[in-house]
C-alpha cells in the first residue's frame, strides 16, 4: 500500500471513531426506549439500562387503550392531514404568485414572509391565544388546524417561492401564449412541476404537526394530540418510564416510517430552499 | 321528490335538537391519563351518567408542569373546565374565586381544611397527603435489629442507623436532595412534632424566628443526620422522584421518607419487598417525646363557577369524592382516601394499618406548605449546602432569617 493511501485511511479511521460515537448517541435513545417499553416496571427499576429478559407488549396495549392513546393518535392524524392539506395548497398558490406572477410590493410581501420566519412562536403566543379564543376556534380542531397553517406557512411559502423560481420561465410564457389562466398554469403546469417540492414540504410540516406540543397544548385543550398525551404522562412525582417508552415508540413510529420511506426526498427537499430566493 | 327536502329538514331540527339537550361536562386533571385510575374515571362516569340521564362528562389530562398554567388562561378567558383537580393549599385557595362553594357537601372529610378559603370549602379532598418514613424489615433482620419493632423515638431511631452503619452495607436513609425535596420533607418531619397552633400562625405569617429553637431543630437535626452519615452521600447529586425511592425499593437503602398519597408509598413499596415486608412510622423529633405524623388534604375536585351547568359540576364533584369512588382510588393507587366513609378493611397491607394508626395517633400538621415560597427555595439550597459541609448551622440559619425577613 502507498504511503498516501495509508495517510487516507488513517484520517478515514480517525473521523470514523467520533462519527460513531456521534451515531451512537444518536442510536442508543432508541434502543433505550424500545428496551424498556418491554420491561415491566418492576424489571425496569431493579435492571434500568440491561436488556430486557422477559419481553412483553403489555405496556403497548396499556398505552394504546388505557391511557386512550387510540384518541390521541386519531387526533393527530386528523390535525396534522388537515393542516398539511391546507398548508401545500395556500403555500403552493403563494409560492407561483410571488415567484412567476408580477405585482407590486411584490418583493416587500416576501419580504415580509422572510422575517416572520425569524419570530419565535413563544413570543407571539399572547395575541395569538386571545386571537383564537375571540374567533370561537378554541378546543376544536379546525381551530389546531388553522394554527398549525398560519405558523407552518412562512417557511413553506419560502420554499415553494424559492422552487418555482428556479423553474424556466418558458413554461409559464408557454402555457399563456397557449391560452391559459393564471389558475390553469397553477393547475396543469406549476403544480406538477412542483410535485418534489410538493412532497418534501408534506412530509417536513408532517413532522412539525406530527411532533408539536405547544402549540396543541394551547388551542386543544379539552382533546389531545399524541405528544400532549405522551408528555401527560409524565407524572407529577413520578413516571412510569416503561409505559412512556412504550407511548414514545408508538407516538414515533408513523414518523420514523415515513422518515424511511421518504428520507431521500427529505434530503433533496432541504437543498431546495437554498437553490434560489 | 318532496319528501327529501322534509326529511333533511326534520333531520337538521333533530340534530339541533339532540345538541341543545346534550350536556357535556368537561374535567380537567393530570391523573386520568395513568391506566391506574382507569377504573376510577370509569366508575365514576357510568356513576354520573347514570345519575344524570343526557349528561355526558369527559376527562381531560393535562401534563401536570403545565396544568396550572393552562388553568390560568383557560379560567381567565372563560373557557375552562366545568370540574377541577387541584392541590389543597395554596393552589386550591388563590384559585377560590372562580369556583363554586362546596361546604354544604364537605361534611366527612379529612384535610378539608386544606381546601377551604374565605370560611367556604372550596374542594372536596381525594386523598390525604403526608411524609411516612418506610423502613425495609429485611435490612432490620440482617443488622441485628427487631424487624418488627419500629423506632419511636430518637433513641431509637439513632440505634437503628448505628446497627445498619455496622453492618456496612447500606446507608440508613435512602436521599434524594437534588432538588432540595429532601430538605423541604425534613421541614414537616420535625417541626410536625413540636408546632402548636400559635407556632403554625406565626410561621405562615413568616414572623416565628428561625433562631426559635423549634425551627431551628430542623436544620440542626439535619446537619447532624448527615454528620452521622445517616443519608446517602450523593443526596445532593439525586432526585428524591423517584431515584430515591427506587433505591429503596432495590432494598439499597433501609429507611425512605415517602408520601401517603398516590406515589412514594406502601403499596409500591410492598410490590419490592412483599406485603409485610416494609414498616411504617413517624420521624422522631429528638426534643419531642411524641412523633407525630405529618398530614394533611392531598388533591381534590373543585366545580367551576363559570360552569354552564352548576348544577350537574356540583354532582359530578360529589360523586368523584364519594366513599364508592375513593375506595377504587384508594385500592388502585395506594393512595390514603381523605373520605372518612372510606372502607379501609379490605386493605390487608400491614404498612398501610400501620400508617393509618398511626394517623389516628399522632396526627400533624404539614408546615413546610405554608412557608413562603422565596424562604422555602432559601431553606432548599442550605439543605445541600450542609449535606455537603460547605455551611455550618448558624450561617445556615443567618441565611434562612435573612430570606424571611426579605420575604
Amino acid at each position: 500500500m502507498s504511503k498516501p493511501a495509508k495517510r487516507d485511511r488513517r484520517i478515514l479511521w480517525a473521523a470514523s471513531v467520533p462519527m460513531m460515537l456521534l451515531a451512537l448517541s444518536c442510536v442508543y435513545p432508541i434502543y433505550f426506549a424500545i428496551n424498556n417499553a418491554l420491561k415491566d416496571r418492576k424489571g425496569y427499576i431493579l435492571d434500568r439500562f440491561g436488556l430486557v429478559t422477559d419481553p412483553s407488549i403489555e405496556n403497548f396495549v396499556t398505552a394504546w387503550s388505557r391511557a386512550r392513546f387510540d384518541e390521541y393518535f386519531f387526533n393527530s392524524v386528523t390535525v396534522t392531514a388537515g393542516a398539511v392539506l391546507a398548508l401545500l395548497l395556500v403555500s403552493s398558490l403563494a409560492g407561483f404568485a410571488l415567484a412567476v406572477l408580477r405585482f407590486p410590493a411584490r418583493k416587500l410581501i416576501f419580504g415580509v414572509i422572510l422575517a416572520s420566519l425569524m419570530i419565535p412562536v413563544q413570543v407571539v403566543l399572547v395575541p395569538f391565544y386571545q386571537t383564537i379564543v375571540a374567533l370561537e376556534l378554541l378546543n376544536t380542531r379546525i381551530g389546531l388546524i388553522l394554527s398549525y397553517t398560519a405558523f407552518f406557512l412562512p417557511f413553506s411559502t419560502y420554499l415553494m417561492t424559492a422552487f418555482y423560481a428556479a423553474l424556466p420561465r418558458e413554461l409559464v410564457d408557454a402555457a399563456r401564449v397557449d391560452g391559459a389562466k393564471f389558475l390553469q398554469v397553477w393547475w396543469y403546469v406549476m403544480l406538477p412541476m412542483g410535485k418534489p417540492a410538493l412532497l418534501t414540504l408534506g412530509i417536513l410540516n408532517t413532522l412539525y404537526c406530527w411532533n408539536d406540543v405547544l402549540i396543541s397544548l394551547l388551542v386543544l385543550q379539552d382533546e389531545r394530540t399524541l405528544m400532549v398525551g405522551i408528555a401527560a404522562l409524565r407524572g407529577e412525582y413520578t413516571t412510569n418510564v416503561p409505559l412512556l417508552s412504550a407511548a414514545i415508540v408508538l407516538g414515533a413510529a408513523p414518523i420514523v416510517l415515513l422518515y424511511v420511506i421518504f428520507q431521500r426526498k427529505i434530503v433533496a427537499g432541504i437543498a431546495t430552499g437554498a437553490v434560489k430566493g | 321528490m318532496k319528501t327529501k327536502p322534509f326529511l333533511l329538514a326534520a333531520t337538521a331540527i333533530g340534530l339541533v335538537g339532540a345538541a341543545a339537550q346534550a350536556q357535556e361536562l368537561t374535567v380537567w386533571d393530570w391523573k386520568s391519563g395513568d391506566p391506574v385510575t382507569a377504573d376510577y374515571y370509569d366508575s365514576a362516569k357510568a356513576a354520573f351518567e347514570a345519575a344524570n340521564p343526557g349528561a355526558t362528562v369527559k376527562f381531560v389530562v393535562q401534563p401536570h408542569d403545565q396544568y396550572y398554567t393552562l388553568l390560568g388562561t383557560a379560567l381567565s378567558s372563560g373557557k375552562g373546565p366545568d370540574v377541577i383537580l387541584l392541590h389543597g393549599g395554596a393552589q386550591a385557595q388563590t384559585r377560590a374565586d372562580a369556583l363554586l362553594p362546596l361546604t354544604a357537601m364537605a361534611d366527612g372529610f379529612s384535610g378539608a381544611e386544606g381546601f377551604t378559603a374565605n370560611g367556604e370549602v372550596i374542594a372536596l379532598p381525594l386523598t390525604i397527603q403526608g411524609f411516612a418514613v418506610y423502613y425495609n424489615r429485611a435490612l432490620y433482620e440482617a443488622a441485628g435489629l427487631d424487624p418488627n419493632k419500629a423506632p419511636s423515638n430518637f433513641a431509637e431511631l439513632s440505634t437503628a442507623c448505628e446497627a445498619i452503619a455496622a453492618k456496612g452495607e447500606v446507608p440508613c436513609f435512602a436521599l434524594g436532595n437534588s432538588q432540595g425535596f429532601g430538605g423541604e420533607f425534613f421541614i414537616s418531619q420535625i417541626a410536625t412534632s413540636t408546632f402548636d397552633d400559635a407556632d403554625y400562625t406565626a410561621w405562615a405569617a413568616g414572623e416565628l424566628a428561625w433562631t426559635d429553637p423549634k425551627v431551628r431543630a430542623i436544620a440542626d437535626q439535619w446537619a447532624a443526620a448527615a454528620e452521622a452519615g445517616w443519608f446517602y452521600e450523593g443526596a445532593n447529586s439525586i432526585a428524591k422522584f423517584m431515584d430515591e425511592y427506587e433505591m429503596f425499593m432495590r432494598g439499597d437503602a433501609a429507611h425512605t421518607v415517602g408520601l401517603l398519597s398516590d406515589v412514594a408509598h406502601w403499596k409500591q413499596f410492598e410490590e419490592f419487598h412483599g406485603e409485610g415486608g416494609v414498616g411504617v412510622f413517624a420521624y422522631p423529633n429528638s426534643d419531642a417525646e411524641l412523633a407525630r405524623l405529618p398530614f394533611a388534604g392531598g388533591i381534590g375536585w373543585a366545580a367551576s363557577n363559570q360552569s354552564a351547568h352548576p348544577e350537574l359540576a356540583l354532582s359530578l364533584v360529589e360523586i368523584l369524592a364519594d366513599a364508592e369512588r375513593q375506595a377504587i382510588f384508594a385500592v388502585d393507587t395506594g393512595a390514603l382516601p381523605a373520605n372518612l366513609a372510606v372502607d379501609t378493611s379490605g386493605l390487608s397491607s400491614p404498612a398501610l394499618a400501620e400508617a393509618l394508626a398511626l394517623m389516628a395517633a399522632a396526627p400533624g400538621g404539614m408546615p413546610h406548605s405554608i412557608l413562603a415560597p422565596s424562604v422555602l427555595e432559601e431553606w432548599k439550597r442550605q439543605s445541600q449546602l450542609l449535606l455537603n459541609g460547605e455551611t455550618d448551622v448558624d450561617a445556615a440559619i443567618e441565611a434562612m432569617e435573612v430570606a424571611r425577613n426579605a420575604n
